[in-house]
């Protein structure tokens, strides 16, 4: 399961994300072919990027409940219509990842307008761990 | 920062449209509401904070973790 979204085509997060409120345009970029992991790239700022990674290849069970405020703000009226991805930090020393399942980013297919939700009322960690097994 | 004084089913008003209310103070709790357009995100401050925080750490290690990832993970298939 990859992330659909050509990277020549911006990502728009009116509201910013989190900890960069003025950053509004975005890219989704490949690290490898078919990876399980890309870049969300600012268009603004070349400094700004964070690997993330669609949840469920990790967190099959993961199911991100999206309140009405978001859904409205997203224009989101049906779940497929929905692209998913959280942020994921590397710990290069063990070998592990972890993902972000409290703050995925949410962005409507149709549109590309996206937002960061915080899923504050879940039980979802900030830091799910995931092994990356032995190289 | 603005400190103002105010009783229960009393209001403060930020800019144009987001308006705060003390709907009961019990003890050491105050339960508060928030009336706000749906463009503006509210959160609990210390959930917001984990994520800003969370973040911040993702874009900081964002190249080294990438090309980590590019040479020692190979590609998922599905």
């Amino acid at each position: 399961m990859t992330v659909e979204t050509p990277s020549d085509n911006a990502l728009h997060f009116p509201d910013g994300i989190p900890g960069f409120p003025g950053l509004t345009r975005f890219a989704l970029v490949e690290v490898v072919e078919d990876g399980a992991f890309q870049l969300l790239q600012s268009l603004e700022d070349e400094n700004v990027a964070m690997v993330v990674c669609v949840p469920w290849l990790f967190f099959p069970d993961y199911a991100p409940e999206l309140g009405p405020d978001d859904q409205e703000a997203l224009g989101l009226e049906r779940p497929e219509d929905a692209i998913v991805f959280c942020p994921v930090t590397l710990e290069p020393e063990s070998r592990s990842v972890h993902v972000n399942l409290l703050g995925p980013f949410v962005v409507n297919r149709q549109t590309l307008v996206g937002r960061q939700v915080v899923l504050a009322d879940s039980e979802y960690p900030v830091r799910a761990t995931v092994d990356l097994g032995a190289a | 920062m603005l400190i103002l004084t105010r009783k229960e089913g009393e209001s403060i008003r930020i800019g144009h449209d987001v308006v705060i209310t003390v709907v009961e103070v019990r003890g050491n709790q105050v339960r508060i509401g928030v009336d706000a357009p749906r463009s503006v995100q509210v959160h609990r401050a210390e959930v917001y904070d984990q994520v800003v925080e969370q973040n911040r750490t993702a874009v900081q290690s964002f190249d080294r973790s990438a090309e980590i990832l590019r040479t020692q993970v190979p590609p998922k298939s599905p």
